[in-house]
């Protein structure tokens, strides 16, 4: 027997599809916008805006990285947002294992204090974030911006892998106290290798948020030898001030990270985002 | 004895040296900005010199303050957008998405792409949106025959934008409620069916009510995001036109980069106590959920 319809219900099912196409419009069409313009002519730009380019002008790409600035300030991105993502991973994974692993007073209040950092924001700390690092002589450097990213994910990071590391029955490390683990070896060879799939959700935050990051980064450097891309494409940029098919070229090459990690760890991050909603 | 007291005092100095890291960028970067902060709000401090205590006369002043107290008023008005327009948008998506109608996996991986790209990025494709010879002055010329506006360069018009753009940033709540919303168990709705309630019905009878609690959660979320907003705004207009779209962080950055130090501050502290006036006043309308949980994300 075929499954009929009635009106209302074809209504209605026109209704939702109108409404999850409108919102998939509004997610992908700026990215498709910025994708095409970087692809046109800069006539094209102005005459034609929203036509498919006559022929894909990948010589803006050539253009854009030809900018002096460009490759470098990719690589002081790349830089900062590794070293973060490699010492918040570390520091994050020592701490969590203490707050879900060992029992002892003051846990708990510790581990609160730690993720209520969430609460705080922290554009609220502008002055002092500039003073501290003005007088310890790191304004201007990239380890401001590695140690300032680093410690805004601690919030983040502690929450997503300490929960994890809960998770791992107790069991597991209680035979290898039994086999003669010490505390170092529980740490190495039991919860650390078992909490890598926490560990990396939390990293995908922290790699986001780190090459991303806009405010920080203007705050605290001044010069091309440390600025981020992300201050590049909004100062540098008027290098292409005649030139905004090479500048959008500029603009897609410093997304294609976010994107290649998105289509990668698209799973890590839902999971890490519902981590905390399945409590409702 | 002697054996047990060096192993828990080694178990002790292991536990405090794991610690020890997070503990101090900790209060570096979170307790000492904090105290800071709040400190140089009484002090009329220019960024060098001695700190010089002058009561609340930096309180006083950012109240009489016409660029702040706009400031403010945006944010509410952000908050509220966020809070009361946002968050049922992603709740009707989510309520949708966990029909599973077809392709609801990557409807879902997509429309929380745009939170992983630069805002950076993305306003400055706003700013070309909302341009004179935009896309939108085009569509909207086409479909209405309506007259080209300066959408971000006209007062009147720039708040509307400037949060307009938001909605792509949906599926960030849209993804906590459709999670919370797959955990309601499918018996309630197989027993309402067989009640012979509508689609429409059930909607409104089991899976809103069990969204209750992470529908305040997200509410929270957007209102604190709202009353913290910052970026896509100073990219985009920098807070003008006139400062019709500035906002408490906007303005905490200006009057920071005229060396007015200590008012930076206190308008710091006013985007603390705004955050927290949030989340107690939802608590108190709604009652309690668990938004720090949350908040972690």
């Amino acid at each position: 027997m075929k499954h009929t319809y009635t009106p209302a219900q074809i209504i209605a099912n026109f209704l939702k599809w109108i409404l999850l196409l409108s919102l998939l419009a509004v997610a992908l069409l700026p990215l498709l916008w910025l994708l095409i313009s970087s692809l046109r002519t800069n006539l094209e730009l102005q005459t034609n805006p929203f036509g498919w380019p006559k022929d894909m002008q990948w010589v803006n790409y050539a253009k854009a990285l030809a900018m002096a600035s460009l490759p470098r300030l990719l690589l002081n991105s790349a830089v900062v947002a590794a070293s973060s993502v490699i010492l918040n991973s570390a520091v994050t994974a020592m701490a969590s294992f203490i707050l879900a692993r060992e029992r002892f007073r003051g846990r708990d209040v510790l581990y609160t204090l730690f993720t209520a950092g969430v609460l705080v924001p922290v554009i609220s700390f502008m002055v002092p974030y500039f003073s501290l690092i003005t007088k310890s002589g790191l304004y201007n450097t990239l380890l401001a911006l590695v140690l300032v990213y680093t410690a805004v994910n601690i919030p983040v990071s502690i929450f997503l892998v300490t929960a994890f590391m809960k998770s791992i029955p107790k069991e597991l490390e209680e035979a290898s106290v039994i086999d003669g683990c010490g505390f170092f070896k529980r740490f190495s060879v039991i919860i650390l290798p078992l909490s890598r799939s926490g560990l990396v959700t939390a990293a995908t935050f922290c790699f986001i948020y780190s090459w991303n990051e806009f405010l920080m980064a203007m705050l605290l450097t001044s010069s091309i030898e440390s600025r981020t891309i992300q201050l590049g494409i909004k100062f540098f940029t008027s290098q292409f001030i005649t030139d905004y098919a090479s500048m959008y070229a500029a603009v897609v090459i410093t997304i294609i990270p976010s994107i290649v990690g998105y289509v990668f760890l698209h799973d890590k991050i839902i999971g890490g985002l519902t981590a905390g909603a399945v409590k409702g | 004895m002697q054996a047990v007291g060096t192993h828990r005092s080694r178990v002790w100095t292991a536990r405090v040296l794991f610690l020890l890291p997070v503990s101090v960028l900790f209060f570096f970067f979170f307790i000492y900005p904090f105290l800071f902060t709040i400190y140089t709000s009484f002090t009329s401090w220019r960024g060098i010199g001695s700190m010089k205590f002058n009561g609340l006369a930096n309180y006083t002043k950012l109240l009489g303050d016409p660029t702040f107290r706009k400031a403010l008023g945006n944010n509410v008005v952000w908050a509220l957008s966020q809070g009361f327009i946002q968050v049922p948008l992603a709740c009707l998506i989510a309520m949708i998405l966990v029909r599973k109608p077809r392709f609801w996996r990557s409807l879902r991986t997509i429309y929380y792409l745009p939170n992983v790209i630069s805002t950076v990025a993305l306003a400055m494709v706003w700013v070309a949106i909302y341009n004179v010879e935009g896309p939108l002055n085009a569509i909207l010329g086409a479909l209405f025959g309506a007259e080209k506006r300066n959408w971000l360069g006209n007062p009147d018009t720039a708040l509307f934008a400037v949060i307009f753009q938001t909605v792509i940033y949906i599926g960030y709540f849209m993804i906590i409620l459709l999670a919370s919303a797959m955990n309601i168990p499918r018996s309630l709705y197989e027993a309402a069916e067989i009640d012979g309630a509508s689609t429409f019905q059930q909607e409104l009878s089991i899976t809103l009510p069990m969204l209750r609690g992470s529908l305040i959660t997200t509410m929270t979320l957007a209102m604190a995001y709202g009353m913290r907003h910052f970026e896509s705004t100073f990219l985009m207009t920098g807070g003008g036109p006139a400062y019709a779209t500035t906002t408490m962080g906007i303005d905490l950055y200006l009057k920071m980069d005229a060396l007015r130090y200590s008012e930076a501050s206190t308008a710091g502290v006013f985007l603390i106590i705004m955050g927290t006036v949030v989340i107690t006043v939802l608590r108190k309308i709604f009652g309690s959920s668990d938004p720090m949980s949350e908040m972690a994300q």
